[in-house]
């Protein structure tokens, strides 16, 4: 066996430089994609702001609008914009919103902490329910039972979450008065909208655990477990679970995408002061810097979680890990010469 | 006819979306009242044999308010598939077929698009073109492209080698000729397949657009819009909301079975 000469660092660095390479390039390309489809649409973005904030009485006068765009940002080229207000972005300072007057960044800070309650309880109730309903789908031995399980989940992706977020608060707020319908003070309000979330978003997750449960159920560990008298539930625990975790998790990153995208309608539907409510009342007001600085954070976002779940695919699969791989291919050469 | 016979499902979906088309076109031969005329004296009247979805707070059929909402709804999620095929197919068609640097350029830009939530997207070009049917067809559009993109390029860079290709252009035919008799009809099942299946998720976003108040103005009866309408009415009319929400889950999900059907699964 060749001795392994590569220090740990560098190694290290070897597995983790093309992530942190692509954790960057994904938040500059958000936010270049971002400003040339806000700039490059046909129309002033500050003249569109401020004719829905102030109707008629929009000023004219060239020199308050002067002031007005280096207030906002939004003098110089477009060039120049880009350059300074993404070097502004990189200190942490996103601006100045037009409809509000407001620091974009306080304004965010503000509405994440509600946000983040509701899409983390829908990533647990839409991952614990596709888990259970897989399991059940594992050890069902009644093809029909099993077929007709698997087909429950398909439904949540074809109901608009307007729908079912209304369907629930008549159901659940107005005819039996157990939740609010509205709201984010009561500590009881994040339930109604994570439900709603839990439904695209577990309809998602299923999808591709289900379809990894079923191929593991088709492979010949399973068959030879299953010879061997292991029961299903263990075998599905101890074998199976483990193996359908990994492409499982790659969706993670797809999900919070998902669930930035879903908060929009979800907290419009339950009046709740978050990310998404902030910025659909920023489209409503034509508030492009409120836009650009929401779009900013929900790509940091994403991409943390993509970093983590790269590096947590190491811990799941020891294929994986660099280390790891190094141990696989001894153990693979010391079978082979023992063979 | 065999086919449909053996798959009730399919037989369904295939009815809903033919009652659905019609009432695209011919609205007048479903509706039962006015969908603009209210009658005063039926205010917020439940579903009844009269108004099979109830009324509305100025007294408007909310039936007949959705038969004539089908031609905003489905006629912008169709111009939504059509911008996104359109602009997906360019790239797609242009990415493949030039290859090198600006294959990898192209498609860099394709993986950002599809990393942003559609939604989001659609969100971002609504506040830069303004509120109305078409600026929100072509959000829908737009967001929907970069999947229609990555489909068109890998067919394209697959048939581009193919040996009709090598003949036709050893032939002495001209590429442009060889991108639109060859290249362009030998990739175009899985687009095709892809935008069936876009059409229920485009159905989707539209209605969600519309019922965050980005769609057309309010007197025109759109799907999400009459959703969005109810809310108000949630606690005392629960029809106003509901009904009208479930004519949308009806059609996507008839209209998703058939795009399944097209895209070979049985």
């Amino acid at each position: 066996m060749k001795p392994n000469n590569d220090s740990r660092a560098k190694r290290a660095l070897r597995f983790i430089g093309p992530r942190l390479f692509q954790f960057v390039f994904v938040i500059w390309a958000a936010y270049t994609l971002t400003f040339l489809l806000l700039h490059l649409l046909p129309g002033d973005p500050l003249i569109a702001a401020l004719s829905v904030k102030g109707g008629d009485a929009t000023p004219t006068d060239p020199d308050e609008l002067r002031e007005l765009r280096a207030r906002y940002g939004l003098d110089g080229s477009m060039w120049d914009q880009y350059v300074t207000n993404g070097l502004a972005a990189l200190r942490g300072d996103l601006g100045v919103s037009i409809a509000t007057g407001q620091n974009v960044g306080d304004m965010i800070a503000r509405a994440l902490p509600n946000t983040a309650i509701v899409a983390i309880l829908a990533l647990v109730i839409g991952v614990t329910v596709s888990m259970v309903i897989t399991y059940w789908a594992f050890v069902a031995r009644r093809s029909w039972l099993r077929n007709s399980l698997l087909q429950i989940p398909p439904l949540g992706v074809a109901i608009p979450a307007f729908f079912s977020g209304l369907v629930l608060v008549s159901v659940f707020a107005y005819g039996l008065g157990l939740l609010p319908s509205s709201g984010s003070r009561n500590p009881l309000s994040p339930i109604l909208p994570a439900v709603t979330l839990a439904m695209p978003v577990g309809a998602i997750f299923f999808q591709v655990f289900s379809a990894a449960v079923l191929e593991a159920r088709a492979s010949s560990y399973v068959f030879t477990a299953i010879a061997k008298g292991v029961s299903l539930p263990l075998l599905f625990f101890r074998h199976v679970l483990r193996n359908a975790l990994l492409p499982s998790i790659t969706i993670l990153g797809l999900l919070i995408g998902y669930l930035a995208g879903g908060t929009a309608v979800v907290e419009s539907v339950f009046s709740r002061d978050g990310i998404g409510r902030l910025t659909v009342d920023a489209v409503l007001a034509r508030d492009g810097n409120v836009v650009q600085g929401v779009v900013l954070v929900v790509a940091v976002v994403y991409s943390v979680v993509n970093l983590l779940v790269d590096l947590s695919y190491g811990l799941i699969d020891p294929r994986i890990r660099p280390a790891g791989r190094r141990r696989v291919r001894a153990a693979h050469d010391a079978a082979v010469v023992a063979s | 006819m065999k086919m449909l016979i053996s798959r009730p499902g399919m037989l369904v979906s295939a009815l809903v979306v033919v009652a659905a088309l019609a009432m695209t076109f011919l609205p007048q031969m479903f509706a039962t009242h006015d969908p603009f005329e209210g009658i005063p004296a039926d205010q917020l009247q439940p579903p009844s044999a009269a108004h099979w979805f109830g009324t509305d707070a100025l007294g408007r059929d909310v039936y007949s308010r959705v038969v004539y909402g089908a031609l905003l709804s489905l006629a912008t999620a169709g111009l939504a598939v059509v911008v996104g095929v359109a602009l997906g197919a360019v790239v797609g068609l242009v990415s493949g077929f030039v290859g090198g640097r600006l294959d990898f350029v192209l498609m860099r830009i394709v993986d950002v698009v599809i990393a942003v939530p559609s939604i989001l997207l659609s969100l971002i070009v609504v506040a830069g073109l303004g509120f109305g049917a078409v600026p929100v067809a072509i959000g829908v559009g737009i967001g929907a492209a970069g999947s229609f993109a990555r489909v068109t390029r890998s067919q394209v860079v697959r048939v581009r080698r193919a040996e009709y290709v090598e003949a036709a252009l050893g032939m002495g035919v001209r590429w442009p000729a060889i991108l639109v008799r060859h290249v362009f009809p030998n990739s175009a099942r899985p687009v095709i397949a892809l935008a069936a299946l876009e059409v229920g998720t485009a159905i989707l976003a539209v209605s969600a657009l519309s019922f965050l108040g980005f769609g057309a103005p309010p007197p025109a009866p759109e799907w999400g819009a009459l959703v969005s309408y109810g809310r108000d009415f949630l606690a005392t009319a629960w029809w106003l909301s509901v009904l009208p929400g479930a004519v949308i889950v009806v059609v996507v999900l008839a209209v998703n079975r058939l795009a399944r059907a097209i895209g070979g699964e049985r």
